[in-house]
């Protein structure tokens, strides 16, 4: 069995022949294969031959095209600030209030920014490995988008102070969503997945994701899933056990949960989709392979026969992390198959 | 209308967020000649007590801890403040200087804790973001500082973090004690990061500080 068949054998029902293995891992692949990160998030031949490298080298079942959370931003008009060996961070957003929106053209993902990058990566993992693995395209959601456009401090207050002018913001980055996301599937993508952090309840309240993300995911999904493979992914950190149960409804059937929900809870909650996690990012520095080996046995055992679940881990794998103990967390869930 | 009731309303539109509401209340509360300090006791800080309640209870997001903290500075800064004779009992005296770790930008959370610190009394002293372990450190002599609250959202600064208790050894201070916060290391021990206390939030951060300084 391919690693691609593996993961879609949660979704249809079929028995895998091994069990799964999902982490994120993203720039950590770069370190792990001597590049710097800034190597990574600005040239489409390193982060695909990190991914491949690093994949192959530790065994577990995906491929990622990600950079990091603010490529969509930069082609937006957002300037960046950009580290050797770490993730760029936001310099200064493109609007600083909302009337200026109508002056903000949609990016352009073969031209602007990072886009074709991203793009140029998709089409290296999509023609190295074909069918064999699922190459997930990493895109953020419209929330996030928005807050990073205006700055989440000014966002934060404008979603009270503004409230119909943010739903302008809104319509614009899922615009930008929809359109650099569909070039990632036709580039080689198999599927996206939506990383969401400013909708997570840590940040705004969970009646808000409902009343202006969902609706907005359902539309993103639905055509994305016309393009490419019928998995919705999402991945939203902290405590989400109030959001968890609407995932279904906004076209979503697969959710990254991380560590502040116990994984039988997140399954209890979630309605029948498939939950992927929930290991600690930090314990892959932290930690010895022991440890993991430990945490992944706990973690396979508490979800076992409580719904359709992936082993992986909550968030992104630190770019510090220790190569041995992601080995143990794809040994050890081999080995309980 | 009865004070106490009054009271109650400012109470409710810090945690509501609607600092218009709040200034407005509290100015009427002077006019009945409540003195700034009943306010600051009996409306902000009980305002205070029940988003902490609010927090336990994981019912905490932050935006609607920045609106109320938006509230409750807009009291301060229009209302109490420029009536406050500068020998009030609540004149801070406690400091606190914070700031983010060296390689990291992020300082929304930073800018909450430095709200809710000031409202409760303390002096805060920002030091911005990207900031070096050793200006941590020299300003926290400098200003005579009780305690470093140090703000990182990722992990990757956590060798930075673990600098400023190194320096502070090596300068041979030990009444400053170092706490850390931020959406990443939450993960952390205080161990991991060499610091006195690892904080969920602002308001775990402020009962740490509440339960030193009982010892």
């Amino acid at each position: 069995m391919t690693s691609y068949d593996r993961v879609m054998s949660i979704f249809t029902g079929d028995i895998p022949d091994l069990r799964p293995v999902v982490p994120q891992i993203f720039g950590v692949t770069a370190r792990l294969n001597g590049y710097r990160v800034y190597q990574y998030v600005t040239d489409g031949k390193v982060l695909a031959n990190s991914q491949i490298r690093t994949r192959k080298e530790l065994g577990y079942d995906i491929l990622y095209v990600f950079a990091d959370l603010l490529v969509e931003a930069e082609a937006a008009g957002c300037k960046l600030h950009y580290n050797e060996d770490a993730y760029p961070h936001l310099l200064a957003p493109v609007l600083q209030d909302l009337d200026s929106l109508k002056e903000l053209p949609l990016p352009l993902p073969e031209i602007d920014g990072r886009m074709p990058v991203l793009l140029e990566a998709a089409r290296l993992l999509r023609e190295h490995v074909g069918n064999e693995c699922i190459i997930a395209a990493c895109v953020v959601g419209p929330i996030t988008l928005a807050s990073h456009l205006i700055g989440i401090e000014r966002f934060l207050y404008k979603l009270i102070d503004e409230p119909e002018k943010v739903k302008g913001l809104l319509d614009y980055t899922e615009k930008v969503v929809e359109v650099y996301g569909s070039e990632l599937i036709r580039a080689g993508a198999h599927c996206l997945i939506v990383f969401d952090p400013v909708s997570s309840p840590d940040v705004i309240p969970s009646s808000y994701f409902l009343q202006l993300e969902s609706e907005r995911l359902k539309r993103l999904y639905k055509h994305f899933s016309l393009l490419g493979l019928p998995i919705s992914w999402i991945s939203i950190a902290g405590p989400t056990q109030r959001i968890i149960p609407y995932y279904k409804e906004s076209g979503i059937n697969l959710a990254t949960i991380d560590y502040e929900v116990p994984i039988s809870e997140a399954l209890s909650l979630s309605n029948g989709i498939v939950i992927n996690g929930n290991l600690k990012p930090y314990d892959f520095v932290s930690d010895n392979p022991a440890d993991i080996e430990e945490k992944t046995e706990a973690c396979i055992r508490e979800a076992e026969g409580k719904g359709s679940f992936i082993i992986g881990t909550g968030c992104e794998i630190p770019l510090e992390a220790r190569p041995d103990n992601i080995m143990a967390l794809v040994r050890v869930s081999r080995g309980l198959q | 209308m009865e004070v106490a009731l009054e009271l109650r309303d400012l109470i409710e539109a810090i945690i509501r967020g609607e600092a218009e509401a709040a200034v407005i209340i509290a100015d009427s509360l002077l006019q009945q000649n409540v003195p700034c300090e009943s306010i600051i006791e009996n409306g902000l800080t009980e305002a205070l007590r029940s988003l902490d309640t609010k927090c336990t209870n994981e019912e905490f997001n932050l935006l609607e801890i920045m609106l109320a903290g938006r509230a409750m500075v807009s009291v301060l800064d229009e209302v109490i403040t420029p009536r406050l004779p500068s020998n009030s009992p609540h004149s801070p005296d406690k400091t606190i200087v914070i700031g983010t770790i060296k390689g990291d930008i992020h300082d929304l959370g930073k800018q909450v804790v430095k709200t809710l610190f000031s409202a409760r009394g303390f002096r805060v002293i920002d030091i911005g973001r990207d900031v070096e372990p050793l200006d941590f450190v020299r300003i926290a002599i400098i200003e005579g500082a009780h305690y470093i609250g140090v703000s990182s959202l990722l992990t990757l600064n956590i060798p930075f973090i673990r600098e400023i208790k190194r320096i502070l050894r090596n300068e041979g201070v030990n009444n400053i004690k170092v706490i850390a916060g931020g959406a990443a290391i939450q993960q952390t021990r205080p161990e991991d990061l060499d610091v006195d206390y690892v904080a969920k939030d602002a308001f775990d951060a402020l009962h740490y500080i509440d339960r030193d300084l009982k010892e």
